[in-house]
């Protein structure tokens, strides 16, 4: 989306406000409204589904497989298909890269270990099937919710085989599966917009077109972690306003992530609990 | 996860299951959508409503109402039906075949399925129940009917949601007749033997009842209650009170599998030693020798040909195969307070502790190098303990009751456990539970093996029948027919149905006014000059000849094959029974049909001077029997003479006979005798096994003669052709169908076969050896193994010879290379099995292959399948295998009868050594006999030198004497009867 150099700055001009005036009329640290859906892939460990008003959709879908832990470099795998972009794109090798690193710094592998000898590994597999503003967040919340409501089934053999080695068996019991830890939760990316003084959650395609600057911040366990990185999101625009980041820009983004995430998690907690409740009919 | 049912048209509607797979160490989650219909009938006569629902299959058919409307009564003089659990059914299938008991039965499928997965004879068994319908089997389909389906609840079993699913065709069926359908009320019961499941289906409002409960209820309870099996609880009761030494548990699955993959654990075949019944061994790829277990501990509850899991001994318990006999009979004869201490047995497993799997990685790392390695530690051979069994080789066993173990006057009615003494020497006794032990004294009993739990020194198994009085005839022919797994009860009538109507009046049809397209595509031979050459008295003639002069100096000569393809069509019940019977089995007093009379003897037998379909084989041979050309096609022949080999013997060489016909056999003999030769020069085999005829009496039919079987030439000449004709097939056949041709191979035997035999040469008889780098030079090595000072020397190595060689066996030509075709013993590169059809199923296929590849008539599907041919070569293998052991059982025991009455001193020559006995072979009979140590002389003085075979004994006499392999001695045989097997044994005693 183009816009009009009429339109650039009007828009540039109510967001630099203190307060900021949002086209949604939304105020600078609230989320876009979404709807979600987990558990609904009957042949997968876990999966999610969140849309947007605007049509932008994600899919996740969580799968295992039981391995030697010696013979794999890390337990998760990710992978990422995005509408319109090619595997090997650019846009696409990022969103990758930064979910991976992501994961794989800040998943504790103790829930994915069996016995001495072997784990699972989770296969996460990401289809964005349309979105407008960059989707990493977006991506991030819906495996969120997937990794929160997947479900690895239940050991039965010998957890301790490191003299006599057993090979790993599963209760046939669907219901018997366990969920990761009652108590994990997922770290996730949060992407902020950076415009004069102001700070702006999760950025709409408009929105992005006139930020000087982004932020993409990462949150786990009720604190902000590394990564922090900034990006330019303003990439469809032919005249971008991107300009460097004030350091203190960072800091407040550290203390505005601190303190609104734990609504986001709290929101999504609250969603796999209600869907958990409902019964299972299909979403299409 | 609570699925629901969705409807998705009229009656059908549909559910979800959702499971964990665990495969190979993997973790599947399953979904499987699972449809449900409301038309599945419950197959009552007297149900007044399914008659409506039932829907006609793809074949338009409906399905049949198999359950009685007046179905038997019980004591409260209501008709019932049973339902089954699968526990009864495993348990109790002898029970439920017994024509005394168990009419109008209910088979859930949830039970058939179970059945299925636990066993499959047993599946095919109550199959065949079903398929039969005089008994009333019916299968009801709970698992897809709307009104039983039930799902499996959060944390239930899969045990305890199969028991509820059982439970809900009982309560289903009792509902659906009784309240809604049926005029007259039908009391449903439900036969279970856990007790659990009993409680919990009477808490339901269904009347459940244990076997020996509703056995109780019938009328003919008396009859029938010795047949009930070892219930696994009583036996559990059982072994507490006598306080028995308990066997190493099993590992679990996941342990076993780990160490399969890891190479600590490994699986085979357990091969008991027919002389030591303490001693198995089990032939595992990774290693050249054979592991050994010894001790019943190590062995810990294997039986016999069991597939086991076994796991290598520490270094220093490895040893050399015992030479030392012990039986069973020996072990335990007056064992019945349990106390008898063991032999050879090492308490080592599970008391050390940890053993983790590193070291047992070098361990076998060790065993490998051992037996490899040519040291001095030649013959140690690495021992292991079972730790696992995958698959029992449970089946039905014939024995005795062992007379010690009927002790006390019989009190009363009640049942009292006693030992029954299996004929295979290699199993161990059976402990069974009866009322009538004193009666099924001296008799021979059928009995089946249930458990063997880890806390009882042996299996407990249950009577099935008597057979009738020991050393009846009748009753040893069954028991050997029973011990060898042949099927020798009459053919069923859906078999006998496949026949030709006409029956013996069957001629062949017309062959020029037809409009049978294969008719027509036969070719008239009935113009040859063809005779057949059997055995005397033969009556399924497979085989004819002819030979005739060529104008250009070859000959043409043909084989022609009974043609029972054109009889035997695929996938009728017909050609199933033949395909899983095998072969035909040849007793001494008996012939047990592949095929029905009527076939084998008449309408493919290619009797004289009757028009018969054959299938030809015909070659154009050269002066030196070189095969210019060669034809297959489907013939029609007339035998003009059945000649009998010595009568076919006596024509040839009677120079007054210049015939035609005669003449043509005389062209035969001289090809044949070319043929041979070529193939002798190509390293042929001629190998020997000590074979011998018994003759009968024909007005008594007692056997009252023993003869080594006499060979002439014309038995070579029909032999000669007859490999001609299955080679120029093979070569067809695999040239058509490179997949699945049906084909023989021969392996060379693995130089480890002919060690000891060759240890032995070298030790007794120095300079001699055999040679191995071929069959042409084990056959030169063999010829070259003669002892001047005794004629038989060279026989008696063939027929040891015989043994270090492998089984040959039929294949699908898919799963070996065609270097690996190769017939050792017939030195050729790729053979078959074409000339006997009548007797050998083998034949039957090969014919129709024969038929396809000439474009006679499109092969079946099954023959075309890979996977299908191996299931079909897998039995037949089997089956011959089987066959060849009863027909030398059968002879075993009418040596013995002969023997019975004349005591006479033979040659015999020794053939094994042991610490504390010999084996010696008495060619005059056939026979084989183990003479122990105390039989021989003074115990305390015997001296064995394995280095050379020599066992060196004060005979009774008092006179110093040795004896060793390879040593002609004279005995003194006779027969007599082992009391305990009630066996009889040739005796052997040193002269």
């Amino acid at each position: 989306m183009i816009l009009s150099p009429a339109e650039r700055s009007y828009l540039y001009d109510s967001l630099s406000q203190k307060p900021p005036i949002r086209p949604g009329a939304r105020s600078d640290h609230q989320f876009r409204p979404l709807e979600a859906k987990t558990s609904f892939l009957p042949n997968s460990n876990g999966s999610a589904r969140i849309r947007l008003n605007d049509g932008s959709e994600c899919m996740i879908s969580v799968k295992s497989k039981v391995v030697v832990t010696k013979s794999v470099t890390n337990l998760i795998d990710v992978d990422i298909d995005v509408a319109g972009f090619r595997d090997d794109s650019n846009f696409v090798s990022n969103l990758k890269y930064n979910l991976t690193s992501l994961l794989i710094t800040n998943f504790p592998s103790q829930y994915l270990k069996l016995t001495s000898k072997y784990s699972f590994k989770l296969f996460i597999d990401c289809i964005v099937i349309s979105h407008s503003s960059y989707p990493l967040s977006l991506i991030s919340l819906a495996t969120y919710l997937a990794l929160k409501t997947t479900r690895l089934p239940l050991l039965v053999s010998e957890v301790n085989d490191e003299e006599i080695e057993e090979q790993p068996t599963f209760s046939d019991d669907w219901d018997n599966a366990k969920y990761l830890d009652e108590a994990f939760e997922p770290p996730i990316f949060i992407t902020l917009g950076v415009i004069g003084t102001n700070l702006l959650f999760d950025p709409s395609i408009e929105e992005e077109q006139v930020l000087e600057n982004g932020l993409i911040v990462s949150f786990y366990k009720d604190n902000v972690i590394t990564p922090i990185s900034n990006i330019n999101l303003a990439t469809n625009s032919n005249n971008s306003n991107f300009k460097g980041l004030n350091q203190k820009l960072i800091i407040e983004s550290i203390n505005l992530c601190n303190k609104y995430c734990p609504a986001i998690i709290k929101a999504l907690n609250t969603l796999t609990e209600q869907d958990d409740e409902g019964d299972d009919d299909h979403i299409f | 996860m609570i699925s629901q049912r969705k409807r998705l048209s009229s009656g059908l509607s549909v559910t979800s299951k959702v499971f964990v797979r665990s495969r190979n160490g993997g973790a599947l989650k399953i979904v499987r959508e699972h449809y449900l219909r409301n038309d599945i009938p419950c197959y009552s006569k007297s149900c007044q409503h399914c008659h409506d629902i039932v829907k006609a299959d793809a074949k338009g058919e409906l399905p049949t109402f198999i359950l009685s409307a007046t179905p038997a009564k019980l004591n409260s003089q209501v008709g019932h039906y049973v339902v089954l659990d699968t526990n009864i059914i495993l348990h109790c299938i002898d029970l439920l075949e017994n024509i005394q008991c168990f009419y109008d039965v209910i088979i859930p499928q949830t039970v058939l399925e179970e059945v299925k997965n636990r066993s499959i004879p047993i599946y095919q068994r109550l199959r065949g129940l079903v398929k039969s319908e005089d008994k009333g089997f019916a299968v009801f389909h709970n698992e897809f009917n709307e009104h039983t389906y039930i799902n499996r609840l959060k944390n239930e079993s899969i045990n305890d949601r199969n028991d509820r699913a059982i439970r809900k065709v009982a309560s289903w069926y009792n509902t659906h007749l009784n309240e809604n359908n049926s005029p007259e009320k039908i009391e449903i019961i439900l036969l279970c033997n856990d007790r659990d499941n009993r409680t919990k289906a009477k808490a339901e409002g269904i009347n459940a009842l244990s076997l020996t409960e509703y056995i109780d209820l019938l009328p003919n309870a008396e009859d029938l209650r010795d047949l009930i099996p070892a219930d696994s609880t009583l036996s559990n009761e059982l072994s507490n009170k006598e306080n028995e030494t308990t066997f190493p548990e099993f590992y679990s699955e996941a342990r076993i599998l780990a160490g399969i993959r890891n190479g600590t654990l490994y699986q085979g075949i357990l091969n008991i030693s027919p002389y030591n019944i303490l001693e198995g061994s089990v032939k595992v790829a990774a290693f050249k020798k054979p592991l050994l277990i010894v001790g019943s501990k190590n062995l810990n509850r294997g039986f016999s040909s069991d597939s086991v899991i076994v796991e290598l001994l520490p270094k220093d318990k490895w040893r050399e195969p015992s030479s030392t006999i012990i039986e069973e009979t020996t072990l335990g004869a007056n064992d019945n307070a349990e106390d008898a201490d063991e032999n050879g047995d090492d308490d080592i497993s599970g008391t050390n502790g940890v053993v983790s799997d590193k070291e047992r990685l070098l361990l076998a790392q060790e065993a490998i190098r051992a037996t490899t390695a040519a040291s001095e530690e030649k013959r140690l051979q690495p021992a292991a303990k079972i730790v696992g069994i995958t698959r029992r080789s449970w089946r039905y066993y014939v024995g005795q009751i062992a007379p010690t173990s009927v002790v006390g006057e019989d009190s009363g009615n009640s049942s009292r456990s006693c030992f029954v003494v299996l004929m295979d020497k290699t199993l161990p006794k059976i402990r069974i539970r009866t009322r009538k032990a004193k009666e099924y004294l001296g008799q021979r009993i059928v009995v089946s093996v249930d458990a063997w739990p880890s806390n009882s020194r042996y299996p407990n198994g249950h009577f099935v029948r008597s057979l009738g009085e020991i050393e009846s005839a009748e009753a040893e022919t069954e028991a050997l027919l029973l011990e060898h797994d042949v099927e020798y009860r009459p053919f069923a009538k859906n078999v006998l149905d496949c026949l030709p109507a006409e029956g013996d009046n069957w001629v062949v049809p017309d062959l020029i006014n037809t409009d049978d397209a294969q008719l027509k595509k036969r070719v008239d031979l009935r113009d040859k000059l063809v005779c057949s050459i059997d055995p005397p008295n033969c009556v399924d003639i497979d085989d004819a000849l002819h030979a005739k002069r060529l104008p250009n100096g070859n000959y043409e000569v043909g084989v022609h094959i009974a043609d029972v393809t054109h009889f035997v069509k695929p996938n009728t019940a017909l050609d199933q029974e033949g395909a899983s019977r095998g072969t035909s089995v040849y007793l001494v007093d008996k012939r047990i049909d592949m095929l029905p009379m009527l076939l084998g003897t008449n309408l493919c037998s290619l009797k004289p001077y009757v028009d018969r379909f054959a299938f030809s084989v015909i070659w154009e041979l050269d002066e030196d029997a070189n095969i210019v050309n060669v034809k297959f096609m489907k013939s029609v022949i007339k035998s003009r003479e059945a000649f009998s080999y010595e009568r076919a013997q006596l024509r040839i060489d009677d120079k007054s006979q210049t015939d035609e016909l005669t003449d043509s056999m005389r062209v035969l003999l001289k090809l044949s005798k070319k043929l041979k030769q070529q193939r002798l020069d190509a390293g042929a085999l001629n190998l020997a096994s000590p074979e011998v005829k018994v003759h009968m009496d024909s007005e008594t039919s007692d056997p009252n003669e023993v003869e080594i079987k006499k060979l002439l030439e014309t038995n070579s000449l029909v032999e000669e052709f007859m490999l001609l004709a299955n080679i120029s097939v093979a070569r067809k056949i695999y040239d058509a169908y490179p997949q699945t041709a049906m084909l023989r191979r021969h392996a060379s035997p693995p130089a480890t076969n002919f060690e000891l035999l060759n240890d032995i040469l070298n030790a007794r008889r120095p300079g001699m050896a055999i040679s191995l780098e071929s069959s042409k030079a084990l056959a030169d090595s063999l010829d070259r193994c003669e002892d001047p000072n005794d004629p038989y020397f060279n026989t008696l190595l063939r027929i040891m010879s015989t043994r270090c060689m492998m089984a040959a066996e039929y294949f699908p030509s898919g799963s070996y290379g065609y270097p690996e075709f190769r017939h050792y013993g017939l030195a050729v590169d790729i053979y078959t099995h074409f000339t006997s059809p009548i007797r050998r199923y083998c034949d039957v296929v090969a014919h129709r292959q024969l038929a396809g590849a000439i474009g006679y008539e499109n092969l079946d599907l099954s023959h075309r399948d890979k996977n299908k041919m191996e299931l079909i070569v897998k039995n037949i293998n089997r089956r011959h295998r089987n066959a060849q052991f009863a027909g030398r059982a059968s002879i075993e025991y009418y040596v013995g009868q002969v023997m019975r009455n004349n005591e006479s001193v033979h040659e015999g020559y020794v053939i094994k050594c042991f610490v504390n006995g010999i084996v010696v072979l008495v060619p005059k009979f056939g026979i084989e006999g183990l003479i122990k140590l105390e039989l021989l002389g003074d115990v305390n003085t015997a001296d064995y030198d394995e280095n050379k075979y020599e066992l060196k004994f004060t005979d009774l006499n008092g006179k110093k004497r040795s004896v060793a392999v390879f040593d002609k001695v004279m005995v003194d045989v006779k027969s007599v009867k082992d009391e305990v097997s009630g066996k009889r044994k040739a005796q052997l005693l040193l002269k």
